[in-house]
């Protein structure tokens, strides 16, 4: 067994882990006792990580179409092929007709090289990271209000917290190491308030379960904020907290009759919640990709930190993938320069335009949804994916697709020939975490050591050094030491200056700290999710225990995927019986956007008017129901609450 | 237990001693990791071993039944063929506590029963174990006081050592065991009565320093005749996180799946996994039909395999060591003891309610 551990790649809890190597295999894996976070324990997807970054499928040699097909190629063929699509691509439109998407799941180290390749070597203003497709509202929401988009709270605080606000959080499931704080802190006292249209796994911890309808959570939020507010339940000094009034008159139009008709929760618990939280501190308020992926998730994200800071309490945005945090502090956005500088600060533009060599855009370039679209548009000639499944994560799977297979040029960076790979131009063969050296950041914040395990399989290698081969062949060299590449982000990024190898071989890397401004109160106005006749039902897209993301990884273990071998949706017994469809048999649900068919469940967790289809099972996906319609703010999509209708299929 | 049985072992002389047993036999010892973990190992030199260590993770069960084992390579088609790829090195495994070596005495016997699984029994063919008494529980979750099975062993070890300060008491308890030591028995001396006195005012002194109970006498009784209603069960099933690291670590869970994996040259190696009980695929049938549908009926399997008459009458004892590491590796509050004290609570409140609010 290796002497040190590395990091798990699957979610942002960050497990210390153990692996023993075996040609190319994996002999034995357990979690570390002594880490902060997983402290002996690991989640099932955890247990499985090995077989899921190792399965057969793994992509050994780089891809090149030839005619029809994707050919094994050399690398040097790959390389040399996807910089001449470049420069090709730069010499029309300049280089603004390239794109480039990278990952939440790859380390800092890669991160920082793919923006720095971007924008530096490739000089576009088009570089992204997977954010946009789950999380990125938290980035201007909690700047805005509470300081910054900094972690702010360990784990194992949770089991000490007096009150908990939980909205839009499939939690137990995805994030198994919050989920179990939050059961320790359920056995210690402490009120936990649940916000989930379904009954979830939350349910045995809960000591008041709110069910709004799907895409109504702003409507009972506000009406929790003007609770808060009318009752004097805020703690002492909030009403001088900047915003306050700002905030009050925003709630001007605010009933609580109307927020509970338009929401489905009562009057009474609302007040019940308000009440609850003020007088159980100190309060946490959580919230997951339900909230994040909602219209309108930037405001949304602002009510629920406004509510945190009422009451005096602390905010955890539940990220999911396992370098969620560190792909965004170290500048994979398409607004932001790494640290978080905003791209209009001449100061912070001329400190990185200095470093990098190149000139930096005044005004951000695309995001990661508009280069998928731009694909479409012909407005991209060439778009480069590092390690993220834009096919099935895009919204409105259809349109999408069409979109990437229309591209000029299409290169993409994966462990496996994924639904994007299999529409690329050139594919390029990634090795696993467990293949590799570098950093990923946690949910609290902890710069955690990724450390390789054994040698990449086959010829692939890790994303950092395809990134530093395709800048060299631009020109520019580019530094392939991931311990170099980390001391050039600790020099310049200021959250990460202390961060360094040298420290994380001696101990496990401590929790962030929480810097940034004082908090703020933002204004909430009115919002959320419309009715529509024709579509009468709502949405409700979940992830399960045993998969995440894309099922690009979780469907190589046996064991993780044998759980659920059919792709199922799952309704109120009340609805299936009016609508005339028999469990059992496939139902077809469909959007303005798009539709799929699956295997009807009847649920008695699901409210009535609303289709659970959980995620994971591959191109069939309830993102196929989603449309480009984004958030206007941070330009997440709404891929929750759209509204659908269900029919049997004869 | 005779006098000639047991020698002394001097802690300055153990170097040298495991470096006679290393000489054809591979070491495995706790060793020391990143931030104070402690996990069960190879190693390069006796000098490696953590003497000291209060607990490990990863249970030594895995150097007889491993976490993924290739066991044989076979070839379809016109040139058909199987390889055996199972190689067992014959192995020590110094410092193993009382529980863990119960339980292997409990996997050696178990897939020795009708059919003989060949893997293992080479795997245990090659081990000898050299136990460490537990002077004191090594952790607070630990119970094997409740098992029967430590935290020394009167029986079924191949040697045991306590620590008695500067000196190990060395005894032998099987053949096994003898063979073993045989090279470096110049270095071990008779042991004098004050040692074995010493040796027995340890015992004593361990039994009465554990924290943690498990009420099994009741909960069996409740779990053999089915009488824990579905609804405790599901009860249960409803904080479990689906981890599977309950079986994973436990050192006497057996199960175990099976997965071929193609290779580049046409053949196919089978590899064999540890699996778990908890899983919803684990006992699904082909048909679709699942006779352990749901998470509660799932925990209420594997406690009737740990904890019931049927059971105890087929394997000849629990199925549990007591070792601790099924509490402290759940990320809820599914270990053996909880839920023997919830079962054992719960049904109270079930034949007798007397006060529905001071539900468990």
């Amino acid at each position: 067994m290796i002497d040190q551990p590395t990091t798990c790649g699957f979610c942002s809890c960050g497990c210390a882990l153990y692996v023993e190597p075996a040609d190319g295999r994996v002999a034995a894996l357990c979690p570390s006792a002594s880490h902060p976070v997983s402290s002996g324990r690991l989640c099932i997807k955890g247990w499985n990580a090995t077989p899921a970054v190792l399965g057969a499928a793994r992509l050994l040699t780089p891809l090149v179409r030839k005619g029809k097909d994707l050919e094994p190629a050399s690398w040097a063929e790959a390389i040399a092929f996807t910089e001449s699509a470049i420069m090709r691509a730069s010499s029309g439109s300049g280089a603004n007709g390239v794109g480039v998407i990278g990952s939440a799941k790859i380390t800092n180290e890669e991160c920082y090289s793919l923006v720095k390749l971007a924008r530096g070597v490739i000089q576009t203003p088009n570089v992204d990271g997977a954010c946009r497709f789950y999380d990125a509202s938290i980035i201007p929401s909690l700047r805005e209000t509470v300081g910054g988009a900094a972690p702010r709270l360990e784990l194992n605080s949770l089991a000490g917290a007096g009150s908990m606000l939980i909205v839009g959080a499939n939690v137990m499931e995805q994030l198994a190491h919050v989920g179990s704080r939050i059961q320790d802190a359920a056995e210690n006292g402490c009120a936990i308030v649940v916000a989930d249209p379904r009954v979830s796994r939350l349910a045995p911890q809960a000591s008041l379960f709110l069910h709004p309808r799907p895409g109504t959570d702003l409507a009972w939020v506000r009406a929790l904020l003007k609770t808060i507010i009318d009752r004097g339940l805020f703690v002492d000094g909030a009403a001088q907290i900047p915003g306050f009034e700002e905030l009050r008159r925003s709630l001007a139009d605010v009933t609580m009759g109307a927020a509970a008709e338009a929401s489905g929760v009562s009057t009474d618990d609302i007040a019940h919640a308000a009440a609850t939280l003020a007088e159980h501190p100190s309060v946490v308020v959580m919230f997951g990709l339900g909230v994040l992926q909602q219209p309108g998730s930037t405001r949304l994200v602002k009510a629920l930190a406004d509510v945190a800071i009422l009451l005096g309490g602390t905010v955890l945005p539940l990220r999911g993938q396992n370098n969620a945090q560190g792909s965004c502090d170290v500048g994979l956005l398409h607004d932001m320069l790494p640290g978080y500088d905003p791209l209009a600060d001449a100061m912070a533009r001329r400190k990185w335009e200095s470093l990098w060599r190149c000139r930096l855009p005044l005004v951000p370039g695309m995001n990661a949804v508009d280069e998928i679209r731009a694909c479409g548009s012909g407005e991209l000639k060439a778009l480069l994916v590092f390690g993220e499944n834009v096919a099935l994560s895009a919204p409105d799977t259809d349109t999408s697709l069409e979109a990437l297979d229309k591209v000029d040029f299409l290169a993409v960076a994966d462990l496996y020939l994924t639904e994007t790979a299999q529409r690329a131009d050139v594919v390029f063969p990634a090795c696993s975490f467990l293949e590799k050296d570098g950093t990923f950041t946690n949910i609290e914040g902890r710069v955690q050591r990724v450390r390789k395990m054994f040698e990449p399989l086959g010829e692939s290698k890790s994303d950092l050094e395809i990134i530093a081969a395709l800048s060299s062949a631009l020109g520019t060299a580019m530094v392939t030491d991931p311990r170099s590449v980390m001391a050039e982000i600790a020099a310049n990024v200021p959250a990460y200056k202390d961060v360094s190898y040298e420290a994380l071989d001696k101990d496990w890397a401590p929790p962030g700290a929480a810097g940034g401004a004082g908090a703020r109160l933002a204004p909430v106005p009115a919002g959320g999710a419309t009715e529509d006749p024709e579509y009468p039902f709502r949405l409700i897209a979940s992830r399960i225990n045993y998969h995440q993301q894309t099922l690009t990884m979780s469907a190589r273990s046996a064991v993780l995927a044998r759980e659920y071998p059919e792709a199922f949706a799952e309704l109120s017994e009340g609805d299936s019986a009016r609508l005339g469809l028999k469990p059992g048999r496939p139902i077809r649900i469909s959007s303005r956007s798009g539709s799929l068919v699956r295997t009807l469940m009847l649920s008695d967790a699901i409210p009535s008017r609303c289709v659970h289809v959980p995620h994971f099972f591959g191109g069939n996906s309830p993102n196929a129901l989603s449309s480009y319609e984004s958030d206007p703010v941070s330009g997440v999509p709404t891929y929750k609450a759209s509204a659908v209708k269900i029919e049997a299929v004869k | 237990m005779t006098a000639a049985k047991a020698f002394i072992l001097m802690k300055s002389n153990a170097p040298a001693f495991f470096e006679s047993v290393a000489r054809d036999t591979r070491l495995i010892a706790p060793k020391r990791r990143f931030g104070g973990d402690v996990i069960f190992d190879v190693v390069a030199s006796p000098k490696e071993i953590a003497w000291d260590y209060g607990h490990d993770i990863y249970p030594p069960k895995r150097f007889l039944l491993p976490h993924y084992e290739d066991m044989f390579r076979y070839r379809a088609g016109k040139e058909i063929g199987i390889e055996d790829l199972a190689h067992p090195p014959k192995q020590a495994i110094i410092g193993i506590r009382s529980c863990d070596v119960m339980a292997i005495r409990f996997q050696e016997k178990f897939f020795s029963a009708q059919i003989v699984d060949p893997y293992y029994a080479a795997r245990s063919r090659n081990t000898v174990l050299f136990s460490l008494v537990c002077n004191r529980p090594p952790k607070k979750e630990c119970f094997c006081i409740c098992c029967d099975t430590g935290p020394y062993l009167n029986a079924d070890y191949d040697v045991q050592l306590t620590d008695l300060g500067d000196r190990f008491l060395y005894e032998i308890g099987s053949d096994k065991g003898r063979l073993a030591g045989e090279r470096g028995a110049p270095l071990l001396k008779p042991a004098a009565p004050g040692d074995l006195a010493e040796r027995k005012r340890i015992e004593l002194a361990a039994d009465s320093l554990f924290d943690t109970t498990a009420y099994f006498a009741k909960a069996l009784n409740f779990i053999s005749y089915d009488e824990v209603p579905d609804a405790i069960w599901e009860d249960l099933g409803s904080t479990c996180f689906r981890c599977g690291a309950c079986t994973n670590l436990c050192p006497i869970c057996t199960c175990y799946t099976v997965d071929d994996r193609a290779h580049e040259d046409g053949s196919f190696v089978r590899c064999r996994s540890w699996d778990s009980c908890q899983f919803s695929g684990f006992t699904r049938e082909t048909s679709g039909h699942n006779p352990r549908p749901t998470f509660g009926s799932r925990v209420q399997r594997r406690f009737y395999h740990k904890v019931s008459y049927q059971y105890v009458q087929r394997d000849g004892t629990h199925g549990c060591a007591g070792c601790g590491r099924c509490v402290s590796a759940c990320l809820t509050n599914l270990g053996v003891p909880s839920v023997l004290k919830r079962i054992r609570r719960s049904m109270h409140d079930y034949l007798e309610p007397r006060d529905k609010a001071a539900k468990v």
